[in-house]
């Protein structure tokens, strides 16, 4: 299959990005590992008249951790890297479990975690447990740089809240609070290497045998990935027993819009909420009182 | 617009004229004539094209050309040490029966090389996991993953004579 | 048993090492000077009339060198069941109709496969859209739209198979059941997508390389829709990445490729994407399978009745096999003192079904097995043990099917068992886990002659020199399963020569022996292999003679060929080597070197095939009771495939079927909206990766094979049928879900957890 005509740029700042992408507008394309734009490309969904690839921008291939302000994952830092960088695999695990589980092993070494939330898949691997750490996005514009919670970055499938000039640097997650834990978990039907048919994170932060807090993030049974916010209700401040983490599981299955495609129907992907949820908050658990 | 780009596939430098839409399957296939290479699927899914870049494996279908400027290239004419005949994982494929068709092999091997390169001694699960971005359709895998068990072995022996020896 | 040297060991394949490097030449790797790239302009709808196709944008546009529809082609339909001309029923470009969402309607070749590409947009089709219909029971009602003139109830081909008294039978039975299996469509999913580059020399003569299975039926197919002699069309098949029963039909591009070399004087190359290839490329055919058995109370099978309906798709392409098939692979296995088969190829508006490895035995045997294993539980019997009591053996005839000259099945069964822990497994695992059995038999080969060749079935040439070497060449094709090493092996065993002593040209037709009817229905070790050592017989008696005369041996005594010399056997002084024996025979000769051919046909051994192969295999799952994903642990498999030629590549032959039956039982389906494919990728389309792959077992049943090459059966296509079975009874034995319409899919398996739930609460 031949990729359509278009025209390169490879910018050396994100300044110049931008302004790139400022004055280009709709017609350019930001390309990290290309994985998802290309195939788009690849298939005729997409068309643009310019490519903006990011490679030769040397800061965003930045993976860093401070005490205070957290993990920062450039956007050019691949899903392999962030999948072995062992301060992730310390501090955030389900982080890296997620990027580790995404795709296979040559996409891993071509795509990145950024690109993986800036394609707005609703299946994307990358995007439930980072959401469930609380992480940011540091967003570029010719202008400066603004700030956006990843939870509010989603418009739709394959659409988000960037603006024109305007480019992703990196995700900011913030530093893993005291007595939490977060677990990835996802099912695909047909094969150990497949695309999500649902996928769940969950975090809570246990204090003195109560949850202080808690978030049950659901990927691929809505348009964009949603937090489960009536199951996370029944958890916040109570002890966090088997029998309510069931009934949360239930009440995130009620909470989940999924729809049927070619990777599931939807009344599976209704029950697989609850399953996932489920395991994803036992394991939270398990790893918050572990830790 | 064509783009200038040198790089080195093999070892041998090339200095190159490309269309920005050329992927880097086309360029070593269509004008470096490297053809060993191969296209299953175009799409990123079988690692029929499969390559290093800079030590890592991408797949060429889905890897610009534009963007391989200054880099250096593997590719499974270049696998075999030079004065020899067969890379060690060639040889375990050769004589394990890990190929039928022989159409995934060359993106095979490469996806071997790259394992054993950051893993030396994997465990089977290790292998199949590392391996899961290569279809096959003929061997059904259990030979491939004894052929990389075998070449790990291999390696590991060759490493350690030639450390003794120094 | 005899002793051998070179069978029967694990020997590399020679060309392995090419591929290992990289320099194994596939035919999307030919590239010729001035050479053009084609491409195919598809149909997006799945029935309509063709009223005007408009190409002069797409003649103009610079780079592009030819445009073709089916106004400018010879009027010739062609299909490879060439004895019944009526079965033949496609164009290589739609001329009237088309019939499903990718019947190829037009072709462009041009200087760039981009410029083609571009070309193809600027052709405007005017359509008449025609009422489609997708499945069989729309098809056949009545009124439905007809999609073949010919064929106004949209039904192609029928078959009837009957012999004893069925409903005498089913009369004696204790115990009677019927069932309804639907199978659905799959991919051959090859790694190699078609290719294929034709050139047209200046006597006008056209060469053709292409990813074939058969490249004399595409040699003959191609003469007479290019309406050329056959002698004036040459066929080269270079490595080929797989074909698994899709490359064994000319196809459009074979066609367009040769036809535009010869209007532009240039070479001109196609190759497939992959996306043509899941979206419209043949498939294994559905079917909707209705079967009825019956048993006397302790097990024994008394009459089977079988009603198969194949949904065909747009055109018949191997259908007519298939449906012929089906119905004989309903006989097998089991002794079935009545029995009966009607079978029916339906047209629908669906992309073509064609020849896919087990060429009807995975369906037909998903239900017979399965059928089985539901008939075990009833009957109160292990599923084994009523295998064992209703099991073939040697010397059974089938009326109308076959003579079976060889079988292992009863010991394939017990030693399956055995290594399988069988008794223990089935009342001991773990919650969740299940074991299962399912069985197979195949031909080795088709006796069938429904192309209506005029030459032996398979033919060898064999030459050799007085340097010890030989030099074999066969139309037989290698396709990846390994039979240009099988044939070099069985050769270097009969004449006494190493592997490395023999060079093999093959499949190239105008260069190998006529004919072979290609790669399919597990045909080529038996049938080449019996021409091979047909040939080689003939250069024995010639060597044979020539060292006899050099020492005078009394007429009784007995020669042979090892080691690389010939000799009277037990007197090894009273010999010379190989090449001296050459030699003499070709001074004898006055220089005339020392050629021979070779050549088999089966005759006499009943309609269907001269041998088959027989197995059984044991499946162990563990399924996810709260998800219902099944994991397959382990399998077992003990098969009789006579003599092995070379282990490694019976148990490559082995571990492959394995992977693509676990897809076909699990993992793999083509999601269809309205006739079109919607998962055109191997994202979506799901073939099992290595981490899917169980461990597998295995252990070969020691037979000898009478009608075949020293012995031995296929090996290479049975294997695909048991693994559905078998894991589809391990799962019910796991679950209590049982499957009758595959794929084994998580949503239809937590359906049946909850029923099975239901049941339990029911009853007590
Ligand atoms: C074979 C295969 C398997 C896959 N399997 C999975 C899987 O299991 N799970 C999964 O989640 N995904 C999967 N994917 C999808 C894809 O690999 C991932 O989404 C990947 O992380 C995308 O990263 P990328 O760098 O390649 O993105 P790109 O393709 O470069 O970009 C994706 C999109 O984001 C935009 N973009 C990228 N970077 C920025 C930025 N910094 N600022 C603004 N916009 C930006 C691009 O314009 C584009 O629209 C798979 C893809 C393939 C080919
Ligand atoms: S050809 Fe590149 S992954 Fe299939
Ligand atoms: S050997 Fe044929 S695809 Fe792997």
């Amino acid at each position: 299959m031949g990729l359509p005509k278009f025209n390169y740029v490879a910018p050396e700042t994100v300044q110049e990005a931008c302004q790139i992408l400022e004055k280009l507008g709709g017609q350019a394309k930001v390309m990290a590992g290309g994985t998802d734009l290309l195939i788009k490309m690849k298939h005729g969904a997409l068309r643009p008249k310019t490519i903006v690839g990011l490679r030769k921008i040397k800061e965003l291939r930045k993976i860093s951790f401070r005490k205070n302000q957290g993990l920062f994952i450039g956007a050019m830092a691949l899903l392999e890297e962030v999948a072995s960088h062992p301060k992730v695999k310390k501090l955030y695990p389900a982080v890296a479990y997620a990027a580790s589980q995404t795709a296979t092993v040559q996409i891993r070494n071509m795509g990145t975690v950024v690109g993986n939330i800036c394609n707005a898949a609703p299946s994307a691997d990358n995007i439930p447990s980072l959401m469930a750490f609380g992480a940011e996005l540091i967003i570029a514009s010719p202008n400066g740089e603004r700030r956006i919670l990843l939870e509010n970055f989603f418009k739709g499938p394959g659409e988000v809240n960037l603006n024109r000039g305007e480019l992703v640097k990196g995700v900011l997650v913030p530093p893993p609070p005291e007595g939490s834990g977060v677990s990835y978990q996802f099912i695909s039907q047909r094969s150990k290497v497949d695309i999500a048919a649902v996928c769940v994170a969950a975090m809570v932060v246990i204090d003195k045998g109560r949850t202080r807090d808690v978030k049950i993030v659901l990927g691929a049974v809505a348009p964009t990935p949603i937090r489960a916010l009536e199951a996370e209700g029944l958890l916040r401040g109570k002890k966090l027993a088997d029998r309510s983490i069931q009934k949360a599981a239930e009440q995130a299955s009620q909470e989940a819009r999924p729809i049927t495609d070619m990777r599931a129907t939807s009344e599976y992907r209704r029950l697989m909420v609850a399953v996932l949820t489920k395991r994803a908050l036992l394991e939270a658990r398990q790893m918050a009182l572990a830790s | 617009m064509m783009h200038k780009i040198s790089i080195k596939v093999n070892g041998d430098l090339y200095v190159l004229s490309v269309e920005p839409w050329k992927t880097l399957n086309q360029v070593l296939r269509e004008d470096l004539n490297l053809t060993g290479t191969k296209l299953g699927c175009g799409t990123g899914d079988c690692g029929a094209c499969t390559v290093l870049v800079d030590g890592r494996s991408v797949t060429s279908c889905l890897t610009l050309a534009v963007e391989m400027d200054g880099k250096e290239i593997l590719t499974v004419e270049g696998l075999a040490p030079a004065g020899e005949e067969l890379h060690p994982i060639q040889r375990a494929f050769v004589e394990k029966g890990a190929i039928q068709c022989g159409y995934c092999t060359p993106g095979m091997e490469l996806s071997a090389l790259y394992l054993l390169k950051n893993n030396p001694s994997p465990s089977e699960a290790e292998i199949r996991e590392a391996l899961s971005g290569n279809l096959c359709r003929c061997t059904g895998y259990n030979k491939i993953v004894e052929a990389v068990q075998w070449a790990a072995k291999e390696l590991k022996a060759e490493k350690s004579k030639s450390t003794r020896s120094k | 048993m005899r002793e051998f040297s070179v069978v029967g060991k694990d020997i590399p394949r020679p060309d392995a090492w090419l591929k290992a490097t990289g320099k194994a030449v596939y035919t999307d790797d030919i590239k010729l000077p001035g050479m053009l790239y084609g491409k195919l302009l598809r149909s997006p709808l799945p029935h309509a009339r063709i009223v005007n196709i408009d190409v002069s944008k797409a003649q103009a546009l610079p780079g592009v060198k030819c445009v073709i529809t089916g106004q400018d082609i010879p009027k010739v339909k062609y299909g490879n069941w060439r004895l019944f001309p009526a079965t033949q029923d496609e164009y290589a470009l739609a001329i009237d109709k088309v019939r499903f969402v990718g019947d190829e309607v037009a072709a462009v070749a041009a200087i760039d496969p981009d410029i083609a590409a571009e070309a193809l947009q600027l052709i405007e089709v005017e359509y008449e859209e025609l009422p489609p219909v997708f499945d069989i029971e729309s098809a056949l009602k009545e009124g439905a739209p007809v999609i073949h003139e010919e064929s106004p109830n949209n039904v192609s081909v029928t078959r009837k198979i009957e012999y004893g008294d069925v409903e005498e039978g089913f009369s004696k039975a204790d115990y009677v059941r019927e069932d309804t299996f639907t199978v659905h469509a799959v991919s051959h999913a090859y790694l190699e997508p078609c290719s294929t580059v034709a050139q047209c020399d200046l006597d006008g003569r056209i060469t053709l390389w292409t990813s074939t299975q058969t490249p004399y039926i595409i040699q003959c197919l191609l003469a007479s829709t290019l309406e050329m002699r056959e002698n004036d069309v040459r066929v080269i098949k270079p490595y080929v990445g797989g074909g698994f029963g899709g490359k064994m039909e000319l196809r459009p591009w074979e066609f367009c490729a040769a036809f535009m070399a010869k209007l532009t004087g240039r070479p001109v190359k196609f190759t497939l994407t992959r996306e043509e290839e899941l979206a419209t490329g043949r498939r294994r055919h559905p079917m909707v399978i209705y079967s009825k058995v019956g048993f006397k109370k302790d097990g024994t099978l008394v009459a089977k009745d079988l009603k198969i309906s194949l949904d065909g798709g747009g055109y018949n392409s191997m259908g007519p096999t298939a449906t012929f098939l089906c119905g004989n692979f309903g006989a097998m296995l089991y002794r079935y003192p009545n029995y009966r088969f009607f079978g029916q190829h339906v047209y629908t508006n669906k992309p073509p079904a064609g020849a896919m490895r087990g060429f009807g035995a995975p369906q037909s045997l998903f239900a017979t097995e399965t059928q089985m294993n539901m008939a075990a539980e009833e009957l109160g019997i292990d599923p084994i043990e009523l295998r064992i009591k209703n099991a073939m053996v040697e010397g059974d005839v089938i009326p109308d099917v076959a003579t079976i000259s060889s079988c292992g099945f009863i010991d394939s069964l017990k030693e399956a068992a055995r290594m399988s822990n069988w008794k223990k497994k089935r009342k001991s695992l773990a919650p969740g886990e299940g074991i299962g059995v399912g069985c197979y038999s195949f031909i080795s080969g088709g006796v069938f002659n429904w192309f209506n060749t005029q030459y032996p079935f398979s033919a060898a040439e064999v030459r050799v020199f007085s340097d010890g070497t030989a030099h074999l060449l066969t139309m037989a094709s290698d396709i990846g399963q390994g039979s240009d090493t099988a044939l070099k092996q069985i050769l270097a065993e009969e004449l006494g020569l190493e592997m490395k002593d023999i060079r093999v040209t093959s499949a190239d037709t105008a260069v190998t022996p006529q004919a072979d009817l290609g790669t399919w229905g597990s045909r080529v070790t038996l049938m080449a292999g019996n021409a091979v050592i047909d040939a080689a017989k003939k250069i024995k008696e010639k060597l044979f003679g020539a060292v006899s005369a050099r020492f005078n041996l009394n007429v009784i005594y007995d020669m042979e060929c090892k080691g690389g010399r010939v000799y009277a056997k037990g007197r090894p002084d009273r010999g010379m080597s190989f090449g001296e024996a050459v030699a003499m025979v070709q001074k004898a000769q006055r220089g005339e070197p020392l050629v021979a051919r070779g050549y088999y046909t089966p005759r006499g051994k009943g309609l269907v095939t001269p041998a088959f192969s027989f197995g059984a295999q044991v499946a162990h799952v563990a399924v996810d009771q709260e998800t219902g994903k099944v994991e397959v642990k382990k399998i077992w498999t003990a098969h009789d495939c006579g003599t092995v030629i070379n282990p490694m590549a019976a148990e490559g032959q082995l571990e492959g079927s394995i992977h693509m039956a676990l897809g076909y039982a699990l993992s793999e389906q083509f999601v269809m909206d309205k006739g079109k494919t919607l998962n055109t990728t191997f994202l979506d389309y799901k073939i099992p990766a290595a981490m899917d792959m169980p461990q597998s077992k295995s252990a070969i049943v020691d037979t000898y094979e009478p009608e075949g090459p020293m012995g031995a059966k296929e090996v290479g296509e049975g294997l695909v049928s048991p693994t559905a079975p078998a894991i589809a009874e391990a799962v019910y034995h796991a679950t209590g879900y049982r499957c009758k319409d595959l794929p084994i899919t998580p949503e239809k398996i937590l359906k049946g957890l909850r029923d099975t739930k239901k049941r339990k609460r029911k009853r007590s």
